[in-house]
């Protein structure tokens, strides 16, 4: 049964020690292939009748091997339906995973498509096609000996099981596949096989391409340290890793952020940034303090030059000079400059293709929807078709003479400006998974139809009787909150939380929890959502629908007439809700005096006991925050957007707030109280000082002064600021308080100590989400933990487990991170839809104050632009920028922050970046500048 | 890292519920009473018994059984990096105290009173199970001094990797301390369960699998053993007839 | 290995009314007696058994003695033959001279008296045949590999007195010359005696290694075996 080898290798561990590791080989790993008679595979996928391509090269049904450099370069072409009956041998796939654990992932998800019928063949456990390092060969080298032992041994059992079935061996290297062919193996490289395919074509575009180095081009960047010498120097101190954030604003400049360090390192210019991309792990060499600058304000876009190599050194010869007109400036960033890549973190990325004007030209640039990746260069055939496109890229290099990265085409999305494809678009780009529930994820659900069984029952209470209702907004599906409010006969209240039983239907560990957990959360869109769980749970089954019995997991209070907390219980239940209502009509029925049934009743003492609840939390220093939210009603045939709506704020939103806010309080205290160490719970750290700067600065220009040393003192001098001659004032200082905040975050709680779990804006010392177990996993979590705490359910490892949980959080964090900017993404995707054929005049106000330009929020539609202060002939016109007022000054007009300002509103219609939203000051009138 | 591949291999090639390389040799030392050498694996281990002779310490004669002093140590070479202390740290200390109760369940101590067992255990090479193979060693050697003992005590690991059971856990995989790690001794033939213990933290709903994995490895290497003692017998039974 | 209805021996325990062997080792029926011997123990005594022992303690009226047992054995001042005289009673002049008789280290041979309830062995010297052992050397081998004879005192024709005593203590020494009554003078062995005593211990080894039983045949056949290799041949 088992054979054993010992090998020795050395790792690095302060010094060098010899690691000696068992290895075993065996006789039972399988080929994998069906029918075949002398292997024993149970999970046989290859089949070897199948002729998978139409290919001149290898006509007859094949099998293909990729090496290492074929998996990580062409991931994009295996990925590819069309590729199908491939061995991945298990030195290949160690080998990917050393070099990419985003590729490794990728190519063990197609692994796991059953329709791919991919095969993973172990063969540094099989006995016979195990091989042992030469004494000169280099690890490489051996690598490459032991895929070629492998795809002869499979060559060679393939004949011996007399299979007509070809073994192909694909290399880029052109070494390996000489000494391949010298062993009779068939070899091609990925372009020639990719080539010889003649039913898919298109494939030719995703190839990664081999760059031709071109003589001409002078070195525009500086050469990277090897890693060796940067990991040497990081350790000594003398360079620094960090993550590179490209600014948003300027594309020349950017930030490197170093981990556990507040202040972030400014990188100036391109030749700085040195071809790091957003999100890359660089490491940074410091520049001496006299050459320390900051950003210059300015807000930049890439100008669109075309394969133009004295433009491209022009540029950056330009920023060169701009730079050294500046030459002391006082409050300048720490500064360095990129010396090395530690890691990239590539991705494929959404954008259009830009039109080149050379009619036959086959090199193309493309324009990232994300402002923060540079243009990349890829080759098409195809570009006719691609014009227009939304198309995705991958990035497959940046060489030193290019001013561009090199990459290749992956997929087409639609066209630019339809609302489908953009949608599409917004959800890569933002790395939510929104495709169709797989059929295992289906399988997990209940049949229908659904019924409580007597065993349900027997676990559950019965609060059928109660009188229990829900308030949502109108058209809401998926009700996860309900409400319930009975008098006690000593005066006090029992107020009752019920939320959707999710955890009932999902089991930890099954497909549709795995699912669940990946999605993180529903992520709401202007026109869809896109759903975590599938929509039979989240519409129906756990949906609180009125007048049926569903499962809910209730929290129950006594409170006493001022809303304090006597007692609360939880409980796994089955409720009958009375009505849905939505938050208007609930407002209605507490303020029709001449109403007065149970619910009438029940819903004004909550409405009362809400009011308490709020004035207690305002009291604790809870913040009251402003963020401008609109919707859009949407055509349900077209889906096209009719109206603007400002999000109303009713009491009825606040009473349910109230309650969910006290469940989740409830529910964290308890979570804590028996997990002390592996409670999900979430906090909102208090933001550092330094993030009031703005703030503190903006509200000084017009004489407020802010206290910002603690919540509670925000927001009660919040409360004072007010403008006689602006009444929208306080709103905006609200919405630009909101900006100072940092973002709520999940968290294990074994990971902080008890003081740094508080929540800053609710002003809580613990809180989590236990409400909305539909549209969050969160939620889930918490009510498994609550469960477990009530003895209604049992435990699983990864649940116990600190670093599992803190994980999860992370990702979580993630998720939620992205859904919000998703969800922006799509509500001004709307609002450009909806300006597309109008021209509006509104009012709006000044938020912040550049250099150049200006930043305008018009309140009515929520929509936030900048605004160059260009003429007409795009010329720029010398305003007077005034740091310490914050104003921009021309002739005798000053725009300064917090100004009210007139402007027109109109979709700017463009061929290659497709539309977007204008904004044209009218108001205050600047002569040769406004129209 | 991955410890299981999908492909369902650990990262030494093995599959989830299969044991090392199981070596055990009997006898090897000609001036002990009883000795045995055992590799579990990488995992190399010594053992040698002296006694049951006259109780040296008269504090510690035991007038109605046998007096067992327990010595484990691990030699400097034994890990990747040179230990300082071959014996005698704490641990070493604490682990020979666990020891001596363990064999004390098993040797039918009332036989021998007033005299003594000692029992000296040094691991030669660390690579995970080492108490493991400390326990497996002991009994060899206890069964080549003649020493009467109720059974053989058969010990082996057991850990749970993303819910799935793996026994006889080397190094590389002890090294994820996230991981539960179970050590286990049982009396193969009755499964009485003569040590349990259990590093890191572990839902009480999984102890039965790993326990059953546990089980299931002590009776592989029970296996093993009880064959090489069989050979060792029959060994020293053809030379005694041959004469 | 379960046997039912029978009487529990040696090497066997009862576990849920059924017999269970407790070492590896041999089975040996006597009737119903069932009895596992193991393949290596300490010595068992037995009443009547020569054995060869080394003093560890000098006590109160007694000696303890290394017989390779569990336990150390007793030699008795009673037990001894004091020099003049058979039967005499022990004074307490005895109890402050023992030391000078034996003392620890010394060598002795001598008879198991009886059997304690413990195991430990109480030894005799009562006999001219035991005593105090000089001038030769003490070879140590496993006590199952002594053959159980009549005598385990040999002279052997080669010229050196052998005795094979039961624990596996087994102690070789040159022949007694005529004047053996007075042993204190014999001091001075000659090299051809040492030879001879050397060579048997080295076959007695050699036997020893091989588990083959031990007996004056075995041994005289060996180290007539050996005889056709020089001292300079052979090896340590």
């Amino acid at each position: 049964m088992l054979k054993s080898r010992t090998f020795v290798k050395k790792t690095r561990k302060g010094g060098v020690v010899k690691v000696v590791q068992e290895h075993y080989l065996r006789d039972d790993v399988w080929c994998g292939v069906i029918g075949c008679s002398s292997c024993n595979t149970t999970q046989a996928v290859l089949d070897p009748q199948c002729l998978n391509v139409q290919s001149n090269l290898c006509p007859k049904s094949h099998f293909i091997i990729p090496d290492t450099n074929v998996v990580c370069k062409q991931i994009d072409i295996l990925e590819e339906n069309c590729i199908k009956h491939a061995i991945f041998l298990q030195t290949v796939l160690q080998e990917v995973k050393h070099l990419s654990a985003s590729t490794y992932r990728r190519i063990r998800d197609a692994i796991a498509n059953p329709e791919k019928k991919f095969y993973v063949f172990s063969n540094e456990h099989h006995k016979k096609t195990y091989i042992e390092r030469g004494k000169d060969e280099s690890p490489n080298d051996r690598n490459d000996r032991a895929i070629r032992v492998a795809a002869k041994w499979y060559q060679k059992h393939m004949q011996d099981n007399c299979f007509q079935t070809d073994i192909v061996l694909l290399t880029n290297d052109v070494e390996n596949k000489e000494k391949a062919v010298q062993d009779n193996l068939t070899t091609y490289t990925m372009y020639e096989y990719v080539m010889a395919l003649t039913d898919s074509p298109e494939l030719m575009d995703k190839l990664s391409g081999d760059f031709e180095d071109d003589e001409k081009n002078q070195i525009v960047f500086a050469e990277y340290l090897p890693l060796s010498k940067i990991q040497s120097a990081i350790k000594a101190g003398r360079l620094i890793q960090g993550t590179f954030q490209s600014s948003r604003d300027n594309y020349k400049e950017g930030f490197v952020r170093v981990h556990g360090e507040e202040q972030d390192i400014f990188i100036k210019d391109l030749d700085s940034i040195n071809r790091a991309i957003q999100d890359d792990v660089v490491a940074v060499e410091m520049l001496p303090k006299q050459e320390w600058t900051k950003p210059s304000g300015l807000v930049c876009r890439d100008v669109e030059n075309n394969e133009n190599d004295n433009a491209e050194t022009a540029g950056l010869e330009n920023t060169a000079r701009e730079e050294k007109l500046e030459n002391y400036i006082a409050d300048a960033l720490p500064s360095g400059k990129v010396v090395g890549i530690i890691k990239r973190n590539w991705r494929p990325y959404c954008g259009i293709l830009l039109p080149n004007p050379n009619p036959n030209a086959r090199r193309f640039l493309f324009r990232a929807a994300d402002r923060r990746i540079p243009r990349i260069r890829i080759l098409t055939r195809q570009s006719s078709n691609l014009l227009g496109q939304r198309i995705i890229v991958s990035v497959d290099a940046w060489q030193r003479k290019r001013r561009y990265p090199e990459g290749h085409f992956v997929r087409r999305l639609g066209p630019i400006g339809d609302k489908e494809t953009e949608s599409e678009v917004l959800l890569i780009e933002h790395n939510v998974p929104y495709q169709q529930f797989s059929q295992a994820v289906l399988n997990d659900l209940p049949t229908l139809p659904w019924e409580i069984t007597d065993d349900d029952a027997k676990q559950r209470e019965d609060l059928r009787h109660l009188t229990i209702c829900s308030i949502d907004p109108p058209g809401c599906t998926d009700i996860d909150d309900a409400l319930h409010l009975t008098a006690l006969e000593n005066g006090n209240y029992e107020v009752g939380v019920h939320i959707a039983d999710v955890s009932h239907f999902i089991r930890p560990g099954t497909a549709i929890d795995i699912e669940a957990a990946n999605r993180g959360t529903t992520v709401y869109l202007a026109e869809k959502r896109i759903d975590m769980v599938p929509e039979l749970l989240s519409s129906n089954l756990c949906s609180l629908r009125s007048n049926v019995d569903r499962f809910a997991f209730s929290c129950i209070w006594e409170l006493s007439p001022d809303a304090d907390v006597i007692a609360a219980r939880f409980t796994k239940s089955i409720i009958k809700s009375q009505a849905a209502f939505t938050y208007a009509e609930a407002q209605l029925i507490i303020d029709d005096k001449q109403r007065n049934d149970d619910i009438a009743i029940s819903l004004r003492s909550l409405n009362v006991l809400a009011q308490a609840l709020n004035k207690k939390r305002l009291d604790q220093g809870a913040l009251s925050l402003a963020s401008p939210e609109i919707r859009f009603q949407v055509d349900s045939e077209t889906h096209d957007p009719l109206e603007l709506v400002k999000k109303e704020l009713r009491e009825t939103n606040s009473l349910v707030e109230e309650f969910m806010l006290l469940a989740n309080i409830t529910v964290a205290e308890r979570i804590y109280e028996i997990f002390p160490q592996c409670a999900l719970l979430r906090r909102h750290p208090s933001p550092p000082l330094s993030n009031f700067d703005i703030l503190l600065k903006s509200a000084a220009v017009k004489n407020i002064q802010l206290q910002v040393d603690s919540a509670k003192m925000l927001s009660t001098s919040l409360a004072q600021a007010d403008l006689q001659d602006n009444p929208y004032f306080n709103t905006l200082l609200r919405i630009l308080v909101t900006r100072c905040m940092m973002q709520a975050v999940y968290f294990c709680s074994g990971t902080l100590a008890y003081q740094d779990y508080c929540h800053y804006g609710l002003a809580t010392p613990i809180y989590t989400h236990f409400t909305s177990p539909i549209r969050r996993y969160s939620d889930i979590i918490v009510h498994r933990l609550l469960a477990i705490s009530i003895g209604a359910d049992k435990t699983y490892p990864d649940l116990m487990k600190k670093d599992k949980v803190q994980e999860l959080c992370n990702h979580l964090n993630f998720r939620h991170k992205m859904a919000q900017y998703a969800q922006r993404s799509s509500v001004s995707l709307y609002a450009q839809l909806f300006f597309r054929n109008r021209v509006t005049k509104e009012e709006g106000y000044i938020l912040f104050v550049r250099k150049n330009a200006i930043q305008v929020l018009i309140p009515k539609y929520g929509i936030e632009n900048t605004i160059f202060l260009r003429s007409a002939d795009g010329s720029e016109l010398p305003f007077i920028h005034d740091e310490q007022n914050l104003s921009l000054t021309y002739q005798d007009i000053t725009l300064q922050v917090f100004d009210r300002v007139l402007v027109e509103i109109a979709v700017e219609h463009n061929e290659i970046q497709g539309s977007k939203i204008r904004l044209q000051l009218l108001e205050p009138q600047v002569c040769s500048f406004s129209v | 890292m991955e410890i299981i591949s999908p492909e369902g291999l650990r990262i030494d090639g093995r599959r989830p519920e299969e044991i090392r390389r199981f070596n055990c040799r009997l006898g090897v030392l000609s001036r002990a009473d009883g000795s045995a050498y055992l590799e579990q694996g990488n995992t190399k281990a010594l053992a040698s018994i002296n006694g049951p002779h006259q109780a040296g310490d008269k504090a510690k004669i035991k007038h109605d059984r046998v007096h067992i002093n327990f010595q484990y140590s691990m030699a400097t070479f034994s890990t990747n990096e040179r230990r300082n202390r071959p014996k005698g740290d704490k641990r070493s200390i604490d682990i020979s105290q666990l020891m001596r109760e363990i064999f004390q369940s098993a040797i039918l101590t009332d036989l021998y009173p007033k005299s003594q067992i000692d029992i000296h255990v040094q691991i030669l090479q660390a690579d995970g199970g080492n108490y493991s193979a400390c326990i497996n060693a002991a009994t060899l050697a206890l069964m080549d001094a003649g020493v009467p003992m109720k059974d053989f005590i058969c010990s082996c690991t057991a850990s749970l990797v993303d819910s799935k059971t793996i026994i006889d856990v080397n190094n590389s995989e002890e090294l994820h301390f996230s991981n539960p790690l179970l050590t286990l001794a049982i009396l193969p033939t009755s499964e009485e369960i003569i040590l349990c213990q259990m590093k890191s933290r572990l839902h009480a709903d999984h102890l039965e699998d790993i326990l059953k994995a546990g089980i299931k490895g002590c009776k592989d290497i029970y296996e093993i053993m009880h064959r090489e003692v069989l050979n060792h017998v029959r060994e020293a039974a053809a030379v005694m007839n041959a004469t | 290995m379960t046997i039912f209805h029978s009487c529990r021996g040696h090497g066997t325990y009862l576990q849920d009314n059924k017999l269970k062997a407790s070492v590896a080792g041999f089975v040996e029926k006597v009737g119903k007696l069932i009895c596992v011997k193991p393949v290596k123990s300490r010595y068992n005594g037995e009443v009547g058994d020569v054995v060869v022992g080394i003093i560890t303690e000098v006590g109160q009226r007694r000696w303890k003695v290394d017989t390779y047992s569990r336990l150390d054995s007793l030699l008795m001042l009673s037990a001894v033959n004091l020099p003049g005289g058979e039967l005499r009673r022990r004074s307490e002049k005895d109890e402050l001279m023992m030391r000078q008789h034996l003392t620890e280290g010394d060598l002795i041979s001598a008879e198991v008296q009886s059997v304690h309830g413990d195991g430990s062995l109480a030894l005799h010297t009562r006999s001219l045949k035991y005593g105090k052992l000089i001038q030769g050397t003490l070879v140590t081998v496993a006590p199952a590999l002594i053959k159980r004879c009549k005598t385990h005192f040999h002279n052997l024709e080669c010229g050196a007195s052998i005795i094979l005593g039961n624990n596996g203590y087994i102690w070789i020494s040159p022949l007694l010359k005529e004047d053996a009554e007075n042993q204190t003078t014999k001091s001075d062995t000659s090299t051809l005696e040492r030879e001879i005593v050397a060579r048997l211990r080295n076959c007695i080894m050699a036997l020893a290694e091989r588990q083959m039983l031990l007996y004056d045949t075995s041994i005289t056949y060996t180290y007539e075996a050996s005889l056709n290799y020089q001292v300079s041949q052979h090896k340590k």
